[in-house]
């Protein structure tokens, strides 16, 4: 899951993104209002954390537009502003969600995991597809009751195919989503980390959970028994 | 505890005094006016009495020519006392008796007969006897008359007694008419008061009443009081928003605290881990601590306090401000050129370092690398100018004023990135204000920020500064 972090405070921020790296999830951060709203509209971001008190272009702004460009990405606000008012105007300007200043970063990445199952229609932390279970809160995957030692990469693969069963999605979407800017973007690491993904959940009896459509991507089957 | 006193009351009271003193001289001179007018009728009364008696006297048909006294069909009143005597003594007629009366030849007397208050005319005229026989002869006669005087006072009291009654009845009727009145002309008072009572500090708008500005007496209270909400609620919000921001600022100091403590603990991590993550952990505090520590300073420098005479040679330092803000320069390798002539302000010296380091720190900060920053101290017309220029991007015009509100921060070069807290200018503006001076930031007509720092001069004015100019130049 790839996460956009709008915040102006360098200090703040450099804390989160590291918190939600070791998360497992790719976070990018824009240090101002106008970064963080051209970033925001390219439509790549699982889940936008996004603070209010910005230079360039206030967090209401930011929101705003993004709102105006018929983007859904969840949003959840950063604040230190006080009242009820601001919060019920966020709230009804677009926001899902919102954290007071100084909030607790477990409580952060709680909000933002719940975030991104809400938006990709799970119902809860543990999503299953098929025989397969996935705890995206402790980051543990069986099949059968039988507990699947996966990386971190590999465990955000599946994550992030689990939250879209049957769907195709193609490799350079999993990139998108998996790593932020930092790193470098290989189509080939991906093959190598879905193929071993593929290996360590083939489970004795069992079909392939993971199609390879050539030139268009993977797919999970609900059907694989 | 004093009783209350209400201006109703004492208008009324006042009035109702002038009313009653008025009214007892009027009854006085009431009093004076009608015994006289009832003694003139009284005595009237007397000297036609006497005339009918004197009327009487006739001729006695006897060879002595004498008179005598012939009463019959002349109604005398029935308390009346009378004598009449000629002119060797004979008494011709009289009833009552008659006292010992002093006046001579004519006139009126008091006298008291028998306990009574009795008046009396005496009246001496010559009586003609046979006027048609040689001129006739005179026979000077005495007629004293008198009737009792009682009734007279008697009548004057009643008369006043009617007239004090009146007066009562008409005082009670102002009184009342009054105390309506002066309700009804009062009421634009309690209109303004109670307009003024609503005012709380979730409520500030007041307007004074219509009523209360038609008065000349009131508007100037409903003006002033008008214009002191206007202030205080100025004054109300400007606390507000600093409080606001303020809370906002140490929230997200303390939110940068927090999370990096949290981020360490997350997981088991190396010793080398922790060591980064405490170093930085310590660093976010320091943070959190110089902003209070700046917030403290603010709230000191804008409490009002007495000029202790204390003084300061602003070019000294300002040049320790260039000599501690040397490595700072030098790192971005931005030259520092001063001009300073000798400049005496009533400043506290740890003051007059904390406004000059904090314009220069401000001029560094906004300078690009390589550039020139510009100090200048100057003294005369009893006045200190500082001024600080720096080669930047300069101010915007509607920035002008808002850079000198406390953690005003107008773009993304004056954010927290820059290392401030927001309150360098606001601790600088504080300064000026207390003693009196101003400081103003502009654009330099050849590019760049200008800060310039008045000060009132305090002091050694005959000193001679011309020759004291220091150049110093950091390289």
């Amino acid at each position: 899951m790839r996460l956009l972090l709008i915040e102006d405070e360098q200090r703040l921020a450099e804390n989160i993104a590291a918190a939600l790296r070791e998360s497992g999830f790719a976070v990018d951060h824009a240090a101002d209002g106008d970064a963080g709203s051209y970033l925001a509209e390219q439509d790549i971001y699982d889940t936008i954390i996004l603070d209010l008190m910005l230079p360039a272009k206030s967090g209401q702004g930011v929101l705003r537009d993004l709102r105006a460009r018929k983007l859904r990405t969840p949003v959840l606000i950063l604040t230190a502003q006080e009242g009820k008012a601001s919060v019920v105007e966020l709230l009804n300007s677009g926001a899902d969600d919102y954290l007071a200043k100084p909030f607790d970063l477990g409580e952060l990445i709680a909000r933002v995991k719940a975030l991104i199952r809400r938006s990709k229609g799970a119902v809860s932390a543990v999503l299953r597809v098929a025989d397969v279970e996935v705890d995206t809160v402790r980051q543990v995957v069986r099949r059968r009751e039988v507990e699947i030692d996966l990386s971190p990469t590999e465990f955000r693969i599946l994550e992030y195919l689990a939250h879209k069963p049957r769907a195709i999605v193609s490799k350079q979407e999993l990139l998108e989503h998996l790593y932020d800017y930092d790193w470098e973007h290989h189509s080939n690491v991906i093959e190598a980390h879905v193929s071993n993904l593929r290996r360590k959940l083939n489970v004795a009896d069992t079909e392939p959970l993971i199609e390879t459509l050539r030139h268009r991507g993977y797919r999970l089957r609900e059907d694989a028994l | 505890m004093r009783a209350r006193s209400s201006i109703t009351g004492r208008l009324i009271t006042a009035v109702l005094l002038l009313e009653a003193l008025a009214a007892i001289a009027l009854i006085g001179a009431v009093t004076v006016h009608e015994r006289k007018v009832q003694y003139e009728a009284f005595d009237a009364n007397l000297r036609s009495n006497a005339s009918a008696i004197f009327g009487a006297v006739q001729d006695a048909d006897d060879v002595g020519d004498n008179v005598q006294l012939e009463l019959r069909g002349l109604k005398i009143p029935k308390k009346a006392i009378y004598e009449v005597t000629d002119q060797r003594g004979v008494v011709l007629g009289s009833a009552g008796s008659v006292p010992t009366l002093r006046t001579e030849p004519e006139g009126f007397e008091d006298a008291k007969v028998g306990g009574r208050s009795y008046r009396f005319f005496v009246l001496s005229a010559d009586r003609i006897i046979d006027p048609g026989v040689g001129g006739g002869i005179d026979r000077p006669v005495k007629v004293i008359f008198g009737l009792p005087d009682g009734h007279v006072w008697h009548e004057v009291l009643g008369e006043v007694r009617f007239f004090a009654i009146a007066t009562l009845a008409l005082l009670s009727l102002t009184a009342v008419l009054m105390i309506w009145l002066i309700r009804k002309l009062l009421m634009p008072i309690h209109e303004l008061a109670s307009a003024a009572g609503e005012i709380s500090a979730s409520r500030w708008q007041f307007e004074a009443p219509g009523s209360a500005k038609e008065y000349a007496e009131l508007r100037p209270l409903a003006t002033a009081i008008e214009k002191t909400i206007a202030r205080l609620q100025h004054t109300f919000e400007q606390q507000k928003q600093f409080t606001s921001d303020a809370a906002h600022e140490l929230k997200t100091d303390l939110a940068i605290v927090k999370s990096s403590l949290q981020l360490l603990s997350m997981k088991k991590r190396t010793a080398e881990e922790y060591e980064r993550g405490v170093a930085l952990g310590l660093d976010d505090v320091t943070r959190l601590e110089q902003t209070i520590h700046k917030m403290l300073t603010l709230s000191r420098l804008e409490q009002p306090q007495e000029l202790a005479g204390q003084t300061c040679r602003m070019d000294m330092v300002l040049l320790e401000a260039v000599q501690q803000t040397r490595p700072f320069a030098e790192l971005r390798q931005i030259r520092l050129e001063s001009a300073l002539a000798a400049a005496v302000a009533p400043l506290d010296s740890r003051d007059a370092m904390l406004l000059c380091s904090n314009v220069l720190l401000n001029a560094l900060q906004h300078s690009p690398e390589g550039a020139r920053v510009e100090v200048s101290a100057a003294g005369n017309d009893g006045k200190v100018l500082l001024t600080v220029r720096d080669m930047g991007e300069g101010v915007r015009e509607e920035e002008r004023e808002s850079l000198f509100l406390p953690f005003y921060r107008g773009d993304v070069s004056r954010s927290r990135k820059s290392g401030g807290t927001g309150l360098g200018l606001s601790i600088c503006k504080a300064i000026c204000d207390r003693v009196g001076g101003s400081i103003g930031i502009g654009n330099h007509p050849e590019g760049g920020a200008v800060v310039e720092i008045v000060l009132p001069a305090a002091g050694e004015k005959d000193q001679p500064v011309a020759d004291t100019t220091i150049r110093f130049r950091a390289e």
